[in-house]
């Protein structure tokens, strides 16, 4: 097992990898955490979705755009690819689907991507249905898999409203399932009025409530450890 | 002082007795719709339901103008993309690319541009659908077209995903891509004059400061906005959605006649920046305001427009055609009440 100063070395390696888009890095450090023994899930967490942190608040400071953002991202898998096969099963208390999509009417799905990847990082099945998604699709979907998370995505204000059909389809057959809506034209008063549980305006708003859920589920995770 | 002149006038910036509130984007109304008996998925298809469905905007609520076409996709089908209409759709749901131009890197190199781009796609349509219209309103309200930015057009022939990381990796490689698209847009534009427009809006969304940084807005997108710029002779808008604070000086430097705005813009400073003599036209949230607002916001949402300096009442988007009847009369009936006030 490797000291801490390695392990700090390494995840250092993975944050700073994700943060300057660097996927070579990135490919390096997680060989390099499997290599020494390391936990997987830990160097996703403490490596790879700590530096997609700091890229969320370069975002937000304006350093970053979404180009940037999409490289990082690209890192992030890169290092995720390697160290996912080496991940214990975790437990961490929630199943863990969700069923994500754009709705109909729009082909937009970057901020999609974004939300999915920290599904991904977290270790949740996701039932990606991609773009231009027929509204019933989604209630299908979410039938079949009983996921307990769909989020429905919409760049243009032109294919948004078609959420509130699909909130109220999924709700009628399956009040328990949380929905999350998120693209530019949506808000708080229509995630209210439409009966979502959540929301994200943007990709970096996405990427701050999905870093916020799974950062949660490492919290759970880790207080199970410490018991 | 009739609403073509109005607007006209506040295009040669010329004192005008209050400010108009028009487009230069969709407005079409289901209440329209409706009453004429069409169905939206029809009307992108069909010169004269097009015009009909458009000229009904001012005819029913008095909005000063008349624009066609109602979707985005005319510049990129006439280039080899594939759209979809939704024949089927039973609500409203815009066209968007089915198939792509571009499906890789490699490719970018080898687009061009057909030699007779004006004559494809649904270019001549909307040439017929602009002459319909002018004949039928063109004397009462300025008649006016939009065409897709550079940059935006580009991400629809092409991936996003791909179009956004390469304009950072290899922004030379993008560069000559958009100076293509320009190319491309010039085209479509100058067919759209020949039939008669007074004014065109040049729709550069993808290129907000929501996703690009403004230092790349400044050396990527504006040599090919400022090429298409030098080439339009009918009075011209720029509009950019989302954010725009950062970008507002390079925008009005861009060479139109006017910029355009949306709600996120701060224009009271953007006023300030620009000084008394630009034309900036914006910016209310055409859904949140105009869509499910009460009649109420929206005619605070258009007195704080004209008290914030905007040349002109203007939505930051598309009206969406569900917009309830009272709340387009409340729109109309406020501006003209306040906006002769400054």
């Amino acid at each position: 097992m490797a000291d801490d100063a390695k392990k700090k070395e390494i995840y250092e390696k993975l944050r700073n990898g994700v943060i300057q888009y660097d996927e070579d890095a990135c490919k390096e450090g997680a060989q390099e955490a499997i290599d020494a023994g390391l936990d997987a899930n830990e160097a996703i967490f403490d490596g790879l979705v700590s530096g997609m942190e700091e890229v969320g608040r370069l975002f937000e400071a304006q350093e970053y755009f979404v180009p940037e953002i999409l490289m990082c991202a690209d890192a992030l898998y890169a290092g995720l690819d390697i160290l996912k096969p080496h991940c214990k099963q975790m437990d961490l208390g929630v199943k863990g689907s969700v069923v994500i999509g754009t709705v109909e009417g729009d082909v937009h799905d970057i901020g999609k991507n974004l939300v999915k990847m920290m599904f991904d990082v977290a270790g949740f099945n996701v039932y990606d249905l991609g773009r231009d998604v027929p509204l019933d699709k989604f209630v299908e979907e979410q039938l079949k898999t009983d996921s307990e998370l769909v989020c429905l995505s919409a760049m243009m204000t032109t294919s948004m409203v078609g959420m509130p059909k699909v909130i109220e389809k999924i709700k009628e057959k399956n009040p328990n399932c949380m929905i999350m809506i998120g693209g530019a034209p949506t808000s708080k008063e229509l995630a209210d009025k439409w009966g979502a549980d959540g929301y994200a305006e943007d990709a970096s708003n996405a990427l701050k409530e999905a870093i916020k859920m799974v950062a949660f589920l490492k919290k759970l995770r880790d207080e199970k450890l410490k018991k | 002082m009739n609403s073509r002149e109005r607007v006209l006038k506040v295009f040669k910036g010329e004192q005008v007795d209050r400010v108009p509130c028009f487009s230069g984007m969709g407005n079409i109304t289901e209440a329209a719709i409706n009453q004429l008996g069409y169905k939206f998925a029809g009307i992108h298809l069909d010169a004269k339901m097009m015009a009909e469905t458009a000229a009904s905007t001012y005819k029913m609520f008095g909005l000063e103008c008349g624009v066609v076409p109602v979707d985005l996709c005319v510049e990129a089908e006439a280039l080899g993309c594939v759209i979809n209409v939704y024949p089927q759709a039973e609500g409203i749901l815009y066209p968007t690319i089915k198939e792509k131009l571009i499906h890789n890197e490699g490719e970018m190199d080898s687009v061009n541009i057909p030699a007779d781009l004006g004559s494809r796609g649904r270019v001549p349509l909307l040439m017929e659908a602009i002459k319909l219209m002018k004949a039928d309103i063109g004397s009462d309200v300025a008649v006016g077209s939009y065409v897709l930015g550079p940059f935006t057009l580009a991400g629809q022939i092409m991936e996003l995903n791909d179009l956004l990381k390469l304009s950072f990796k290899k922004a030379d490689k993008v560069a000559k891509l958009l100076d293509l698209m320009a190319d491309a847009i010039i085209v479509v534009a100058k067919e759209y004059e020949k039939a008669g427009i007074d004014y065109i809006t040049v729709r550069e969304m993808g290129a907000t400061s929501d996703v690009l940084s403004p230092r790349v807005f400044k050396n990527l997108i504006m040599p090919p906005l400022q090429k298409i710029s030098k080439e339009l002779k009918v009075f011209s808008v720029l509009h950019i959605c989302g954010k725009t604070n950062d970008i507002v000086i390079p925008m009005a430097e861009a060479g139109y006649t006017a910029i355009s705005v949306e709600q996120k813009n701060d224009v009271a400073e953007t006023r300030k920046k620009l000084g008394p003599g630009a034309i900036i036209f914006g910016n209310y949230d055409p859904y949140n305001v105009l869509v499910s607002g009460t009649e109420d916001l929206v005619r605070s949402t258009m007195r704080k427009c004209i008290d914030d300096g905007v040349s002109a009442i203007w939505p930051g988007c598309d009206i969406w055609p569900t917009v309830p009847p009272q709340n387009m009369k409340a729109m109309m009936d406020e501006t003209i009440k306040y906006g002769g006030k400054s």
